[in-house]
C-alpha cells in the first residue's frame, strides 16, 4: 500500500515538472511548426536566473513567497527577451527554408545560449534550495515529501488552465488557433501573422525558462542541463502528438507514471524508461496520442 | 557520345591520397595527427551528408563513431587483433550491424521525429558507456600499437603508417559511398526528399532507401570512429555523445553537399578551429562554434562547396559557349 502511494505521488509529481517543461515546446511547435532546440536552454538560463533571483531576495531577507515570485518573474522575464530576439534575428528569416536547416538553427542557438550561461555564471554548480526547505514536508500515505514538490503539481495544474483558457476563450487565442490551422487563410482575413508567431515563441521560451526557474530549488543549476531537459520534453510531446497541448498533458502523465513504476519496481531499467514508453507509443501511434489533425502531403 | 565520362570526384580523391602520402614524411607530426582526426570526422560526416540528401538529420551518428571506435579497443584489448585491416573491417561491420539493427525501428520516421530518436538512441548508448566497466567508465581505453599484414612499425615510423593507412581508408569509403550516390539505388536518396509519394509510385520502396542510407551512414561513422580511436591510440564514451554528431553536422553544414569530398574541407576547418580554439578562446568554443553554424545558416545554407560548384559552373558555361563561338565562325 505504502508502494502504491509512494509510486502515484512520485508519478504526480514528476508529471507535473515534465509538463511544465514540456508545454513551451509543443506550443511553440504546434504555430511555429519547428522543433525548438533551444528551449532546453531557455530552460537553463530559466534555472540560472532562478537561483540568482533567490539568492538576491533571501539575501534583503524576503520571504519564501516572494523568493519564488521574485524567480518566476525574473525567469519569465529573460525568456521573453531572449525568445523574442531569438525570433526576430534568427528563426524570422527561416520559415519557409527546409526542415533540416531549422533545426539546426534551433541547435546552434541552443549551443550559444548554453555557452553564454556558462560565460554569465560560470562552469560550477549553484544551489537554491532556501524556499523548497523552508516548506517543510508533508505526510501522504505514510511517506515523507516536501511541500514544494506537491505544490509544484498545482503549479503546473494552474499553467495548464491559463494555456488552455487562453487558446480556447480569449480573443488572441482564436487566432492563434487559426494560424495552427492555416496560416495563409488567418494573413487574409487581418490577423498578424507574424505577430502571432513571434509572441507564441516568446510565450513558449517564457513558459521554458519559468520551468527552468521553478526546478531550480530542487536540483544543482549547472551548465549542460539543458540537452537532458530537451530530450526528456521532446519524448513527453511525442508521447502526446506534436502540437497539442492536451496531448503533452498526458504524455507527461505517461510518461510520469512509467518512470515512477520502474523507479519503484524496477530501478534496473529507469534510465530506459522514458525512451521505451517513447518508442512503444511511436512503434504503435507514429503521430502520439493525440495528435492535431493534419492534411495528407502530395 | 559514347565516351564514359571521367568521375572528377574520384580523381581528385586519389589525388589527394596520393599527394598526402607523398608528402607525409615533410609535414611536422601535429598537422598529421590533424589530418586524421579530419578524415575520421570527415567519413563520419559523409554518412551525415548520406542522410541528409534524404532530407535526415541525424543527432545520433555518435552512436556509430562509439561503436567503430570500441570495436577497435575491445578487439585490440580482449582479442589481441592489432591488424589495421581487419579491425577497420571489423568496426565496420559492427557499426553496419548496429545499424541495420536499429534502422528497422528508424527507417519508419522523417523529419524531427527521426532527428530526435537518434539522438535519443546515442544519449542511451552514452548512458550506458559511461556506467560499463566493459567500456572503460568515463575515463575510456587505450588502444595499443596497430599493425600492417603482421609488419608492426614504431615511433615515427608507426605515426607514418597510420596516418598513410587513415588518409586511403578515407579515399576508399569515400570512392565507395560515391558510387553508391551515382548508382540508381543511390539517386533514390536525393528523390526521398524530393518527394515520397512519387518514389513509391515509381516502384521503390521509401523506406528501403531511407534503411540502406541509415546503414551507409552506420557504417561510415563507424569506420571513422575506428580510425579516430587508432590515430588518437584511446577512445572513450563521449564519442557516443550529442557534441559529437553536432560535429559532423557543423561539418557538413559548413562544406555543403555537393561531393563526398567536401566534408574533408569542413572537417580539417573544424580541426584546425578547434585546435587553436584552446589557445585563443578557450570558454568560447560552443559560442563560436554555434555562431558559424547560425551565419552559415542565415546567408549561405548550402555550404561553402556551393561557391566552387557556381564557379565549376561558371568555368564550364563559358567553355561551352567558346565553343559554340568557334563553330559559328568556321561556319562563317
Amino acid at each position: 500500500m505504502g508502494t502504491l502511494s509512494a509510486i502515484l505521488v512520485d508519478a504526480a509529481a514528476f508529471s507535473a515538472w515534465l509538463f511544465l517543461v514540456a508545454v513551451g515546446l509543443t506550443l511553440v511547435f504546434g504555430v511555429l511548426r519547428l522543433l525548438n532546440i533551444a528551449h532546453g536552454a531557455f530552460y537553463s538560463v530559466g534555472a540560472y536566473v532562478g537561483v540568482y533571483a533567490i539568492g538576491a531576495s533571501v539575501s534583503i531577507g524576503w520571504g519564501t513567497a516572494l523568493q519564488l515570485g521574485a524567480a518566476a518573474v525574473a525567469a519569465i522575464a529573460a525568456g521573453a527577451l531572449i525568445g523574442v530576439l531569438a525570433e526576430r534575428c534568427v528563426l524570422t528569416r527561416l520559415y519557409g527554408h527546409p526542415e533540416p536547416l531549422v533545426l539546426i538553427a534551433t541547435y546552434a542557438l541552443f549551443l550559444v545560449l548554453d555557452d553564454l550561461t556558462k560565460m554569465v555564471w560560470g562552469g560550477q554548480s549553484l544551489y537554491a534550495t532556501q524556499p523548497r526547505d523552508n516548506l517543510g514536508q508533508i505526510s501522504i500515505g505514510g511517506l515523507q515529501y516536501p511541500v514544494y514538490d506537491i505544490a509544484l503539481i498545482a503549479v503546473s495544474l494552474m499553467v495548464a488552465l491559463a494555456v488552455w483558457y487562453t487558446l480556447n476563450r480569449t480573443r488572441i487565442g482564436h487566432c492563434v488557433t487559426a494560424v495552427v490551422v492555416d496560416s495563409e487563410i488567418s494573413a487574409a482575413m487581418g490577423i498578424n501573422v507574424g505577430r502571432i508567431k513571434l509572441g507564441t515563441f516568446t510565450v513558449g521560451a517564457a513558459l521554458g525558462a519559468l520551468a527552468g526557474a521553478l526546478t531550480a530549488p530542487k536540483i544543482a543549476v549547472s551548465s549542460g542541463m539543458g540537452v537532458e531537459v530537451i530530450v526528456i520534453a521532446f519524448a513527453v510531446v511525442v508521447v502526446g502528438g506534436l502540437g497539442s497541448i492536451s496531448g503533452a498533458v498526458l504524455g507527461a502523465v505517461i510518461i510520469g507514471l512509467a518512470r515512477s513504476v520502474t523507479v519503484h519496481l524496477i530501478p534496473e531499467v529507469e534510465v530506459f524508461s522514458v525512451y521505451l514508453v517513447m518508442a512503444g507509443v511511436l512503434a504503435v501511434r507514429p503521430f502520439g496520442l493525440l495528435p492535431p489533425a493534419r492534411a495528407r502531403r502530395i | 557520345m559514347s565516351r564514359r565520362r571521367v568521375d572528377w570526384t574520384t580523381v581528385a580523391l586519389i589525388a589527394i591520397a596520393i599527394v598526402a602520402t607523398l608528402s607525409a614524411s615533410a609535414v611536422p607530426n601535429w598537422i598529421r595527427y590533424l589530418g586524421q582526426q579530419a578524415v575520421s570526422t570527415a567519413l563520419a560526416s559523409v554518412g551525415v551528408m548520406v542522410l541528409l540528401r534524404a532530407g535526415l538529420l541525424s543527432f545520433g551518428q555518435g552512436l556509430f563513431y562509439f561503436v567503430g571506435g570500441f570495436a577497435v579497443a575491445l578487439l585490440n584489448r580482449y582479442a589481441a587483433i592489432s591488424d589495421a585491416f581487419v579491425i577497420v573491417v571489423v568496426s565496420a561491420a559492427s557499426a553496419g550491424l548496429m545499424a541495420a539493427a536499429l534502422g528497422a525501428f528508424l527507417a519508419g520516421y522523417r523529419g524531427i521525429f527521426f532527428s530526435m530518436l537518434t539522438l535519443a538512441v546515442s544519449m542511451v548508448m552514452f548512458g550506458i558507456a559511461i556506467k560499463v566497466r566493459l567500456f572503460g567508465g568515463s575515463d575510456g581505453l587505450n588502444i595499443g600499437l596497430m599493425s600492417y599484414f603482421g609488419y608492426r612499425p614504431r615511433g615515427s615510423e608507426g605515426q607514418w603508417f597510420s596516418f598513410v593507412f587513415c588518409i586511403w581508408t578515407w579515399t576508399a569509403f569515400a570512392i565507395a559511398t560515391n558510387i553508391f550516390l551515382g548508382s540508381r539505388f543511390g539517386r533514390l536518396v536525393q528523390a526521398v526528399a524530393d518527394n515520397e509519394l512519387r518514389v513509391e509510385f515509381l516502384g521503390y520502396s521509401v523506406k528501403k532507401v531511407v534503411y540502406v542510407a541509415y546503414v551507409v551512414a552506420g557504417i561510415l561513422a563507424g569506420v571513422g570512429g575506428a580510425m579516430a580511436g587508432l590515430s588518437a591510440r584511446h577512445v572513450d564514451a563521449q564519442f557516443a555523445y550529442w557534441t559529437t554528431a553536432g560535429d559532423f553536422i557543423f561539418v557538413v553544414l559548413l562544406s555543403g553537399q555537393a561531393s563526398v569530398i567536401s566534408p574533408a574541407v569542413g572537417a580539417f576547418a573544424l580541426e584546425a578551429l578547434r585546435s587553436y580554439a584552446s589557445a585563443l578562446f578557450p570558454d568560447q568554443w560552443q559560442s563560436v562554434f554555434g555562431g558559424i553554424m547560425l551565419a552559415i545558416v542565415l546567408f549561405l545554407p548550402a555550404g561553402l562547396d556551393r561557391l566552387a560548384v557556381l564557379a565549376w559552373r561558371r568555368a564550364q558555361n563559358l567553355r561551352f559557349r567558346r565553343g559554340r563561338l568557334s563553330a559559328q565562325e568556321s561556319r562563317l
